[in-house]
């Protein structure tokens, strides 16, 4: 097996190799602390609804990566959990627009628990009868986030913000279309997604790295290697519409109001990501004029939030919170965005937030769970673990001005929920 | 061993919990006051206000700005029910000086704002400000509407609310809408001046070492206090069974129905003995093993979640589950089924070892969070001995069958509360 050993001036260190198969594996140990945790994860996401292997086309229904994380924890001897149970480690799994992890944590028995991830993720079994109970349980899952204020207004922007990127998708799919799937489908997907080649493990905790790798390579499969191709339509630039509005039992508005960023190549490097990361920070972080000016006119709350989300071949920069007049708030984003092209980033500001940033990226190290995860980013990046705390020492303001250009006010998505009273 | 609490004024004391592992190192002020419908949105609104404002930073954004310049320090609030009492939480935490890049005494720069903070409030003339008290109170009142539109907390609240009707553990929190609207900066200076003379205070430090002076200092800040009449937060009232079940169902626009249900139990209390609550409540509804997780959900499709927690203090258990209008009634039973399978302890050595381990290893794994080990030390106030997660853990594992049966038997239904999709009445 190859492997790279990354070493940073914060005291940290990790491993990275790579199995024959393809399979990526990130092991970073603190001998000092109890606990561990393990993910399992490919890069197989909700957006993943049309791809072709050596020339084969598939089109597979919405919502099936999300069907099949659930139907995985089924084994032909039993649950996954029930073999948890045994050991007591807390185990979940999630599947998010481009990727599907499962993971585990535990404060004792890592290798038994490692074990069962290994074995379980590996070990589809997909029966028509098992398929047909869980489109009932996943059927309420979807009910559930239907009545969720801060899910809704988050896809109602992205069904306006993009035109045909699968992303505007629900992530568990709709009713009708989870009804569409069965057992033979799933088995197609697995069999693409979940080769070696298109995976990796991430692990951070109290785990001895070589002993972890020796039990990764001898449980990994042996299977061919294959190329996968993501096959999306072509997405315009512009966004479908600039406004959408929808009304649920909520007191008092929500709002999602996002820049639609270009995507000329399919993802953003840490660079990029790191540069847009500041910027957010500078238009309307707690710290910036913008904020204060918010806050004093009675606009937004501690809910208000700003995020980055981006991923294979979608890139949006989004202000989301609560507030008694959405439009306000996004007109006041558009002309500090403006404002801030045309007299430029205050560098007093610029260095506060990279210092505070940096700070932020020291203080992931103290947890597993969040080491763990973003070594996750890594491996679906395929960055490095330290790239982050590296370029926030050496990023200039000029560096963060030139990603103004990126946000274009005639490119924006304002989405609300208002309450229902006011309809 | 039992951590110790050093005295450093009357009814204060302070926590140093020694833990080297972290990169960051966390203080802590918590302050225990009676939960009473007079005080409870004025105290509520003081570890916010105080958090957002001081004396030496009259303006939140250049608090903030200062906290960006500390690295990324942070500052939390929070007001909870605790008990019969009202818990407010101040928090700083920030990264270790040897991470600073050009040697700065973080850990110092941030005990030194978190007092700040807490002494030195911006106030004129016995009043906080008029712009400050204005702000504060309407993000307060806008996130006492926003839980409406989380509906499981909502009706989890609405279930506390209606179990409770008569007694202040029914009380929202921080207060009502009404109650923060009336709220004047004088009444808010006068709250201030009654937390710092009749709350029992905890400060706590976690991290590698305790910073230098600390406790003395905070000793000095209350050598002019008058302190009197300090909370004793040690014991809250048990939950009565009810006489009679009571069901409560609305209707609101939502798709999918909650199911809230809240029970009294015999066995309450602290540490020292209410134990195997913790267990039961775990082997009937907690991890993927539960009966309610393995029944409801899996057997039945009832519901995607169905969970049971309990507040051993008041003697309290929930269980909380989402369902569809036409499973509302199966659910229930089921519940309800799988509640007098634990009494009769018909539940297997699988599940009950499951749970004895499950709860181990989460125990267990708290030393590796200095979030999770403040906020376990804080919500320990009502205990005698100050058990660390590792012990819990090891009282936790010897807890017998019988010791869970017996607390099952303990266990009866109070109330239920149901939200249901507008026009699809269950009953």
């Amino acid at each position: 097996m190859k492997k790279e050993i990354f070493e940073s001036d914060i005291g940290e260190s990790y491993i990275k190799a790579v199995h024959p198969s393809g399979l990526k594996i990130y092991i970073l140990e603190k001998p000092q602390y109890t606990s561990s945790y393990a993910v399992f994860g490919t890069k197989y996401g909700s957006i993943d609804t049309c791809f072709s292997v050596d020339g084969e086309e598939t089109s597979v229904p919405e919502g099936i990566a999300h069907f099949l994380e659930h139907k995985l924890f089924e084994s032909e001897d039993g649950d996954a959990f029930t073999k948890y149970a045994k050991t007591g480690a807390y185990a979940n799994a999630f599947t998010s627009f481009d990727r599907t992890c499962y993971l585990f944590s535990c404060s004792d028995k890592f290798y038994e628990n490692l074990a069962i991830l290994l074995d379980f993720v590996q070990s589809p079994y997909f029966t028509e009868q098992t398929v047909q109970k869980e489109q009932g349980i996943i059927g309420q899952e979807i009910r559930m986030y239907d009545d969720s204020p801060g899910w809704r207004v988050m896809f109602n922007m992205l069904m306006q913000m993009y035109h045909n990127h699968p992303v505007r998708i629900d992530i568990a799919g709709t009713v009708e279309s989870i009804a569409k799937i069965d057992y033979e489908l799933l088995y197609k997907c697995y069999n693409t997604f979940y080769n070696p080649a298109n995976m990796f493990i991430c692990i951070a905790g109290n785990v001895d790295a070589e002993k972890a790798l020796k039990q990764i390579s001898e449980a990994v499969r042996a299977v061919e290697p294959i190329e996968i191709t993501r096959i999306n339509q072509p997405e315009p630039e512009t966004v479908k519409s600039s406004y959408v509005e929808q009304s649920l039992a909520v007191a008092q508005p929500l709002f999602c109001f996002g820049y639609k960023e270009a995507t000329s190549k399919p993802e953003k490097t840490v660079k990029e990501r790191i540069c847009t990361a500041l910027l957010m920070e500078i238009i309307a972080g707690d710290s910036s004029p913008l904020y204060r000016q918010l806050v004093n006119d009675g606009l937004i709350n501690d809910e208000f939030s700003t995020e980055h989300f981006n991923g294979y071949g979608y890139s949006s920069v989004i202000f989301e919170g609560e507030s008694s007049d959405p439009k306000r708030v996004s007109e006041a984003i558009k002309r500090e965005v403006e404002r801030l092209k045309t007299e430029g980033i205050d560098k007093k500001l610029f260095s506060a937030v990279r210092c505070g940033m940096y700070g932020n990226a020291i203080r992931l190290f103290g947890n597993v769970e969040s080491i763990a995860m973003q070594l996750v980013d890594c491996a679906m990046s395929d960055s490095e673990l330290f790239d982050e705390i590296k370029y926030l020492k050496s990023v200039t303001v000029e560096d963060v001005y030139r990603h103004l250009s990126e946000l274009d006010n005639e490119k924006t998505v304002l989405s609300v929920i208002n309450p229902i009273e006011l309809i | 061993m039992a951590e110790k609490l050093l005295r450093l004024a009357d009814g204060v004391d302070g926590l140093f919990i020694k833990n080297d592992r972290f990169n960051t190192t966390l203080v802590s002020c918590n302050l225990y006051l009676p939960l009473k419908k007079e005080t409870a949105a004025s105290f509520a609104l003081l570890p916010f206000i105080l958090t957002s404002c001081c004396k030496k930073y009259p303006d939140f954004s250049r608090l903030n700005y200062k906290l960006n310049r500390m690295y990324g320090a942070r500052l939390d609030a929070t007001a909870e029910k605790y008990g019969d009492y009202q818990l407010l939480r101040m928090s700083v935490s920030v990264i270790n000086d040897r991470f600073s890049l050009d040697g700065e005494s973080l850990v110092k720069q941030a005990c030194e704002l978190l007092l700040r903070l807490i002494f030195e409030p911006a106030t004129e003339n016995g009043e906080f400000l008029e712009a400050d008290v204005a702000r504060e109170k309407r993000k307060a009142i806008e996130h006492i509407k926003g839980e409406y539109g989380e509906k499981r907390i909502y009706a989890k609240n609405r279930l506390i609310e209606e179990m409770y009707k008569n007694e202040t553990y029914g009380m929202p929190k921080c207060g009502t809408v009404e109650e923060v609207e009336q709220i004047s900066g004088s009444a808010l200076f006068k709250a201030w001046e009654a937390m710092l003379k009749t709350a029992y205070i905890r400060f706590q430090v976690v991290g590698a070492s305790l910073p230098a002076g600390l406790f003395d200092e905070i000793s000095a800040k209350f050598a002019d206090t008058q302190r009197e009449a300090i909370t004793d937060c040690k014991v809250s009232a048990p939950t009565a069974p009810a006489v009679t079940v009571n069901t409560v169902e609305e209707l609101s626009e939502v798709n999918q129905g909650k199911l809230v249900m809240g029970f009294s139990s015999e066995l309450y209390g602290n540490d020292d003995c209410s134990l195997p609550l913790t267990v039961m409540c775990d082997i009937f509804g907690g991890g993927p093993y539960s009966r309610l997780f393995a029944n409801v959900r899996e057997k039945m499709s009832l519901c995607y979640y169905c969970s049971a927690s309990a507040v051993r203090q008041k003697g309290l258990l929930t269980v909380e589950s989402g369902v569809e209008t036409a499973n509302a009634e199966a659910a229930q039973k089921e519940i309800l089924n799988q509640l007098e399978a634990v009494k009769k302890g018909e539940f297997s050595d699988f599940e009950f070892d499951s749970s004895i381990k499950s709860i181990c290893d989460s125990l267990n794994s708290y030393n590796d969070s200095q979030g999770a080990l403040d906020t376990w030390y804080a919500l320990k106030a009502n205990n005698e001995n100050l058990y660390s997660p590792t012990e819990i853990a090891q009282k936790i594992s010897t807890v017998t069958r019988e010791e869970v049966i017996a607390a099952a038997n303990g266990v009866k239904l109070h109330t239920v509360y149901k939200l249901l999709p507008k026009g699809e009445k269950s009953i």
